[in-house]
Order: C-alpha cells, then sequence, then structure tokens
C-alpha cells in the first residue's frame, strides 16, 4: 500500500473514531455538521429508494433524529456513511411495512412521476441539452427498475460504494450485490437509447 | 454447445465491465476481458453504453433544500435536548432511589432497636413488639397503596362516563 492510500486510510479511520465519539456523547455540533455534510447524499438516497420526494425528506429527519438516538451503535471499524444509509433504509423499510407488509419490493412500483432532474455540466447548449435528454432518459429508466437495483446502482455509482459497502448497507451478499448492478444497469441500456419518458 | 458457450462468454464479459473496479475484478479477469474485447463487437457496445449510463446517473443532481436541512438541524437539537432531560430526570430519579433505599435501612434498625426497647420498658412479650413494629412499618404502604387504587377506581369511573 502506498502512503498516500495509508494516510487517508488513517485519516477516515481517525475521523470515524471522532464521529464515533460524538454521537456518544449526542453532541449537537457534530450532528450539524454530518447533517450538512451529507444532506445531498442522503437525500439523493432515499429519493432513489422511495421515488417520492416528500417521503424521502420525511425520512431524511427521521434518519438524522435516529441517528441521534442511535449513535451509541455506530462502529467506528464502518465508514460513518455505510451506518448512515444502513439506517435510512431500514427506516425505509420500516415505514413500508407500516403501509404493507413488503420487503423494498413495494417502493416505487405504482406509477409515479419522474424524477425531478435538474441537468448539469459545462458543455455547449447543444450538448447540455442531449445530455439533460440522456439523464432524463437515465432518470425515467431508474424509475422502472426494482428498488434493489436502484439502490445498488446509486450506492455504487453515485456514492461510489465499494461493493462490501453496499452489502453492508444492503444486508446482502456480495454475489446478490454484483447481481443486482448487473442487471440494473443491463435494464437501463434501452432508456439510455432513448425509450419512451 | 458453441452458442451456449459464447453466451456464457458475453455474460460473463458484461458482468465484468458493469464491475470494472479496483475491487470488482481481479487481474486475470481483466485480461481475459481485454482479449474478449479485442474480437467483440457487441460486448465493445455493452461496454460504451454502460460508460454512458454511469456518466448519466453521475450527472444526475440532488440537492436537498436549505429549509429542509435547517428543519431538521432544529429537530435534531430538540430532540437532543429532550434526551438530555430525559437522562437527567433518569439519574435522579436513580439517586432517590438509592438515597431511599439506604435511609429505609437505617430507620429499619434504628426503628426495630426502638420497638426492642419499648417492649422491654412495656413488659411485653418479643413476639407482640416485633408483630407491632411490622405493622408500623406496613401501615404507611398500605394505606398509600389502598388510596391510590381508591383514586383508581374513581378515575375508571370518570373515563367510563367520557366514553358515554
Amino acid at each position: 500500500m502506498n502512503a498516500t492510500a495509508c494516510y487517508f486510510e488513517n485519516s477516515m479511520a481517525q475521523e470515524s473514531t471522532e464521529i464515533a465519539r460524538g454521537l456518544r456523547r449526542r453532541d449537537p455540533d457534530l450532528l450539524d455538521r454530518l447533517i450538512e455534510q451529507y444532506q445531498h447524499r442522503l437525500l439523493r438516497y432515499l429519493l432513489y429508494l422511495t421515488g417520492r420526494r416528500e417521503l424521502a425528506e420525511d425520512l431524511f429527519q427521521e434518519t438524522w433524529i435516529r441517528v441521534l438516538e442511535r449513535g451509541h451503535q455506530f462502529n467506528d471499524k464502518y465508514t460513518f456513511s455505510t451506518w448512515l444509509f444502513a439506517v435510512a433504509r431500514n427506516l425505509a423499510i420500516d415505514y413500508m411495512r407500516r403501509k404493507q407488509p413488503a420487503s423494498l419490493d413495494g417502493l416505487l412500483n405504482d406509477g409515479e412521476a419522474p424524477l425531478d432532474v435538474p441537468a448539469t455540466g459545462q458543455a455547449s447548449a447543444f450538448d447540455l441539452s442531449l445530455r439533460r435528454e440522456q439523464n432524463e432518459h437515465i432518470a425515467a429508466g431508474m424509475q422502472h427498475l426494482p428498488a434493489e437495483y436502484r439502490e445498488a446502482l446509486v450506492l455504487r455509482f453515485q456514492e461510489g460504494m465499494s461493493l462490501e459497502e453496499i452489502a453492508s448497507v444492503a444486508r446482502v451478499p456480495l454475489g446478490t450485490v454484483k447481481s443486482r448492478i448487473y442487471r440494473g444497469l443491463s435494464a437501463l441500456e434501452p432508456w439510455l437509447k432513448g425509450a419512451p419518458l | 454447445m458453441s452458442t451456449t458457450l459464447n453466451n456464457d462468454a458475453h455474460e460473463r464479459a458484461q458482468k465484468l465491465i458493469v464491475l470494472a473496479g479496483p475491487e470488482g475484478v481481479s487481474g486475470a479477469e481483466r485480461t481475459w476481458l481485454a482479449a474478449h474485447m479485442e474480437t467483440c463487437g457487441s460486448c465493445r457496445a455493452f461496454a460504451e453504453n454502460a460508460r454512458e449510463a454511469v456518466y448519466a446517473l453521475r450527472a444526475i443532481s440532488i440537492a436537498a433544500e436549505r429549509s429542509l436541512v435547517s428543519t431538521t438541524q432544529m429537530k435534531v437539537r430538540r430532540r437532543a435536548l429532550e434526551l438530555q432531560r430525559q437522562q437527567e430526570r433518569r439519574w435522579l430519579v436513580s439517586v432517590s432511589c438509592i438515597a431511599v433505599t439506604l435511609s429505609a435501612l437505617v430507620s429499619a434498625a434504628v426503628l426495630w432497636r426502638g420497638f426492642e426497647w419499648l417492649g422491654a420498658w412495656a413488659g411485653l412479650g418479643p413476639l407482640v413488639w416485633q408483630v407491632g413494629f411490622v405493622v408500623f412499618c406496613l401501615t404507611p404502604s398500605l394505606v398509600a397503596g389502598v388510596l391510590l387504587l381508591l383514586r383508581g377506581t374513581h378515575l375508571a369511573d370518570h373515563a367510563g362516563s367520557y366514553e358515554g
């Protein structure tokens, strides 16, 4: 392992330890900082998991309350984001169980409107327009995927999590994670080619 | 047979393409994939599509609104305060329980001696002053229990009348 990688690993471990210590103390300043730091990532994950902005925002708030209450359970051997997403996922599943006894399958398969996807990038107007269209297609395609595949894709490609981390969040074997990513990305292919929105 | 093998090879290649990353694919698999990609047009197309899909996925930006963040921070702070107060209350109750237990033990010992002395002074047998001691100790809790039961019955009656 080279020096840079070693440095980053040490600093991440140190950060996790500091977070664990702060969570045990229920330090409100630390929680404020964590909410700021993970706001977009957590909301994006919840939005893809549930497909509904309102629900995602409710779960966002509940997740942080749960983090406050169960902070002492965070094990600093893992990264904070992995634990945070696992907490959010459990809350989403709890919500679905209250609504109807089901797993993640019950999330977002009842034809909601596609996710609101703003365009990004710094290309020409034409490129931007093309890219925006492609993003819209992909976002619409994501809407049609089973929640498990969507979750795996978001964690892998948007959050940049390792396969092991995804397995830990979703509580499934590594092989299942690989299969979900493969199937999810394969299922997105027609949407990339411009399947109807 | 060869078609099946070909399909297996394509599927294997496509899985490797999707999982391409430091921990997803080993060195040997990477070499096999490179060799396969040189000869397979459909897998090259799949790789290109996968790359574009991943690019598009990463380009999708979803942001939390400022109001959501500040409301969450406020709720978390409020809950933290509640939890802190609960903890303080629990601590106070625990300390009170310990203090009450200790004082009960001390006063029971003192009372025992007092009843013993009173029994000797009044010329009573040990059984009599010991029964007196037990009655004296139990009376307050018995009275409190009866009062609480009466109060409970009263409340239940009242609730029944509210239910209509």
